[in-house]
């Protein structure tokens, strides 16, 4: 095995690369810690979107009673009618 | 020139190592956020699906309700009707007695002015209420 010879200048240039790959490297790791800061923001907000849509979901998990409240008041509403036919019934005797 | 080609292979190496790091890392938070919003997108269907049963179910308790509140009145009537029809009354004298006025008979004037006193007058009535 045979040493290289190298100039000066080559030697210059690639001391000179070498610095400018550790300094690309340190950039490269603090826009990845900002990028990681804001993905980290996104998971806890998204955790609470999912949380809020949770809530909501049990509240309107009641509404299945509504058609049952719907057919309860049309009962009522035939009750009634069966009033007024007995009311007209006793009214026209009483009347009379 | 060995110590460069060193420095070299470490600075190669850690960026390799350093993107390989931070990838993976990011991949798994978005791996995590992706199961969320997908459980979201879930939780959003359902909640749509409970909604979708209030439009109709109110449209007709509205129009239910408006029926009987518009029914209630008539109920009302015929059931004053009816306690009216059976309410006891005084019973009606067969024959009717005459209308008198609250104030009472006037005494006439005219037979003291020709200067007669009629026998059933008392003493009270011919004076006319004055003692003499």
């Amino acid at each position: 095995m045979h040493a290289l010879a190298m100039n000066p200048t080559e030697h210059t240039l690639w001391v000179t690369a070498l610095i400018i790959g550790f300094v690309v490297v340190l950039a490269v790791a603090a826009l990845l810690s900002v990028l990681i800061y804001l993905v980290k923001i996104i998971d806890r907000r998204v955790a609470g979107v999912r949380d809020t849509l949770k809530a909501a979901a049990e509240n309107t998990s009641n509404t299945v009673l509504i058609p049952q409240v719907a057919d309860g008041v049309e009962a009522v509403l035939a009750e009634g009618l069966q009033h007024h036919l007995f009311l007209g019934r006793v009214l026209g005797k009483v009347k009379s | 020139m060995t110590l460069l080609v060193i420095l070299t292979v470490v600075d190669v190496l850690l960026l390799i190592a350093g993107l390989a790091f931070y990838l993976f890392w990011v991949g798994s938070l978005l791996t995590r956020i992706a199961t969320n919003l997908e459980e979201c997108a879930e939780l959003v269907r359902t909640i749509k699906a409970h909604a979708e049963l209030i439009g109709p179910g109110v449209e007709h308790i509205n129009q239910t309700g408006g029926v009987v509140a518009g029914a209630l009145p008539l109920l009302y009537e015929m059931a004053e009707g009816i306690v009216t029809g059976v309410t006891p009354a005084a019973p009606r004298p067969e024959v009717p007695e005459p209308a008198l006025p609250a104030s009472g008979t006037r005494r006439s004037r005219l037979l003291a002015a020709v200067g007669f006193t009629p026998q059933t007058l008392s003493d009270s009535e011919r004076t006319g209420g004055n003692p003499r």
